[in-house]
């Protein structure tokens, strides 16, 4: 393998990518689709009524200053043991129980606990949207640097599904933008490269020149990896802090984008031309993609099992894990599976090169 | 020295046989035509020969280097010009030669010589989508040119270019073979295999029906006759094969009846025809 040839293919691809607008554009969706979101989270506030139950004896300020929350109906509650079963009956979006001497404790930084039931039967966005504004609420308590120590309990969760940690909304978003990145940059714009080659007849030439078609693959997975890691690394700029384990964080991005490149390689390596690679890439993307959609109320068990044989679900889900703030021992065999895909994959790819080839 | 040497050389795809059994040598600094049908084994022959398609069976050594083993010593050796225009049309024509030149290591310097060498100096940072199909054909050349190969096949070089364009490659082609550059050249134009090369291949279903100068082949298999115009303005063709010719043609010069007399003598293409039919006809 010769690094001046493989850099040059590399960067022929990525100077000419630029240059071709349908490229261009599949490179620069996830981004512009992630500024959106960014645009538009605050319209997430443009949810219907949230019902919270609370039980509040003590008549605190932070169940007067929800009271004042605009769109946001409280159902009181007459015991704290009833407050849980009542979020179920009444459909409520979540509860709370505030303890007698909450406003006491809180102004001598005690840390009082705040139970705060969340119900996972409700859509994920109304959770999110209710998880967000307890947080800000509880922090904007006084202002000092403790406040109350909230404690979240899921209501209405399916025994053996996996715990949700805390996921909010850009929790799931960002797993889903950077699925869409590399999906949109591996699965569509890398057999593209390879395919206009064929196309054009240009890969006869490389065939011709010093470069060997493990070069040539190598060079296109090369131009997909950076096109992958520009975009993700904006991705991650924009959301930064959502961040909490940056090296797992990193290996886990590697990993999906390794894997999803790997499957535009040897997309391209089946077609001959961009038309075929336009109607069966975009089949590839929609399949990749499915995981690292949120599911309201949950999917049903068959569903839920079939996409544990999608590999982009162990790219989400680790993702999803890490962002919940869940340690390595929780991903690694998320990991382990992506990792085996992408050795599939990539040993598919040149399976096939070499036996067209000849 | 040899530049080319095959023995034995076969390709079959599938259940086709492409190129059977072929053997020739090409000396260096040779002007080579290989001359045949569509669908001959041309273009597969010179897939063989530079290191993209592996032979079935048989041995070819190029520039000193075994086709099938040596791939990666071959290719820097060899420059080629496809019968498909594959330039990345997008990119200028200096940028397509510096991505060339990239991936042959050559010396940057050399993109505008090549350049200058092919006449397109002054139109280097045009998209070579916005080139003509001359200049298109020159850029090929330059990009083949551009590591100074040792020997330069060409695929159909003049196919579709306009006249003028087509006497400026075969002017460039034979000022390569002066410089000692040899040249293995496929062309549907016999003229072009005429003017242009040393020796010829005839190639016919895969094999190699016949091979020699176009001269040799002209008189060996061209038919010889007399073009005659008479005075009252005929013409009529005596073939002088046939035995009464000679007759014939006294009787005429006797008579006073020739006004102009030539000879007919057969073309590249006559002799072609020709030998491929008969070919064909086995």
């Amino acid at each position: 393998m010769n690094p001046r040839v493989v850099a040059a293919l590399a960067r022929k691809d990525i100077v000419d990518a630029i240059r071709n607008r349908y490229l261009l554009t599949a490179l620069l969706t996830p981004l512009f689709v992630a500024l959106l979101f960014r645009v538009l989270m605050p319209g997430v506030n443009s949810l219907n009524n949230l019902n919270v139950v609370v039980h509040d004896t003590g008549n605190s300020v932070l169940v007067a200053q929800l009271r004042n929350t605009p769109k946001l109906n409280l159902i009181a509650s007459a015991s704290a043991e009833a407050a849980a079963n009542e979020v179920e009956k009444k459909k409520a979006t979540g509860g709370l129980v505030v303890p007698v001497n909450f406003d006491a404790d809180v102004a001598a930084g005690k840390e009082p606990e705040l139970t705060i039931y969340v119900n996972s039967k409700k859509n994920i966005i109304e959770q999110a949207t209710f998880r967000q504004l307890m947080e800000r609420q509880v922090s904007s308590l006084v202002k000092q640097p403790v406040t109350a120590r909230p404690v979240w309990i899921e209501l209405g969760k399916e025994p053996g599904s996996q715990p949700g940690g805390r996921p909010d909304l850009n929790q799931t978003l960002l797993p889903l933008l950077l699925l869409l990145a590399f999906a949109m940059t591996g699965a569509l714009v890398v057999p593209l490269l390879l395919v206009e080659e064929r196309e054009q007849r240009t890969l006869d030439f490389l065939l011709t020149s010093p470069a060997s078609l493990a070069e040539i693959v190598t060079g296109k997975a090369l131009t997909g990896v950076v096109y992958s890691l520009l975009i993700s690394g904006a991705l991650l700029a924009i959301n930064h802090k959502l961040i909490s384990n940056w090296p797992l964080t990193l290996l886990t991005i590697l990993l999906g984008l390794l894997f999803i490149v790997a499957i535009g390689l040897f997309t391209g390596s089946l077609f001959q031309n961009t038309m075929q690679v336009n109607t069966w890439a975009s089949l590839v993307l929609l399949l990749l993609l499915i995981p690292g959609f949120p599911s309201p109320g949950g999917l049903p068990v068959a569903m839920e099992a079939a996409l544990h044989l999608v590999p982009t679900y162990y790219f989400v889900e680790a993702l999803k894990l890490l962002l919940a703030g869940m340690g390595s021992s929780r991903i690694g065999g998320h990991l382990a599976v992506l990792l085996a895909c992408t050795a599939v994959a990539f040993s598919a790819t040149i399976w096939r090169s070499r036996r067209e080839q000849n | 020295m040899n530049a080319i040497e095959v023995e034995g050389l076969s390709r079959t795809f599938n259940d086709l046989q492409a190129v059977d059994n072929i053997s020739f040598t090409v000396e260096a600094g040779e002007i080579f035509g290989f001359l045949g049908h569509n669908g001959a084994g041309k273009t597969t022959t010179i897939r063989m020969l530079t290191g993209q398609l592996r032979p079935t069976a048989g041995l070819a050594r190029v520039a000193g280097c075994d086709v099938a083993t040596e791939r990666h010593r071959l290719k820097p050796l060899v420059g080629v010009v496809s019968e498909n225009q594959n330039l990345y049309e997008r990119m200028s024509g200096r940028e397509n030669l510096a991505f060339a030149a990239r991936l042959y290591g050559t010396d940057s310097r050399r993109i505008d010589e090549a350049l200058d060498q092919v006449g397109l100096l002054d139109r280097a940072t045009d998209n070579a989508k916005h080139y003509s199909n001359g200049m298109k054909q020159r850029l090929l050349i330059a990009r083949a040119l551009l590591h100074r190969p040792r020997l330069l096949f060409l695929d159909e070089p003049t196919r579709g270019l306009d006249p003028m364009v087509g006497r400026d490659i075969r002017r460039l082609v034979k000022e390569l073979s002066t410089r000692g550059v040899t040249v293995f050249l496929t062309t549907h134009y016999m003229e072009e295999a005429d003017q242009l090369c040393g020796r010829v291949a005839f190639l016919s279903e895969g094999r190699i029906v016949a091979l020699d100068t176009p001269d040799n082949l002209k008189v060996a298999h061209g038919q010889k006759s007399l073009n005659v115009i008479l005075g009252d303005g005929t013409s009529l063709t005596i073939a002088l094969d046939d035995e009464d010719a000679g007759k014939q043609l006294e009787k005429l010069v006797n008579a006073g009846q020739i006004r102009t007399l030539h000879s007919a003598e057969a073309t590249l293409e006559e002799v072609f025809i020709q030998i491929a039919g008969r070919g064909l006809a086995e």
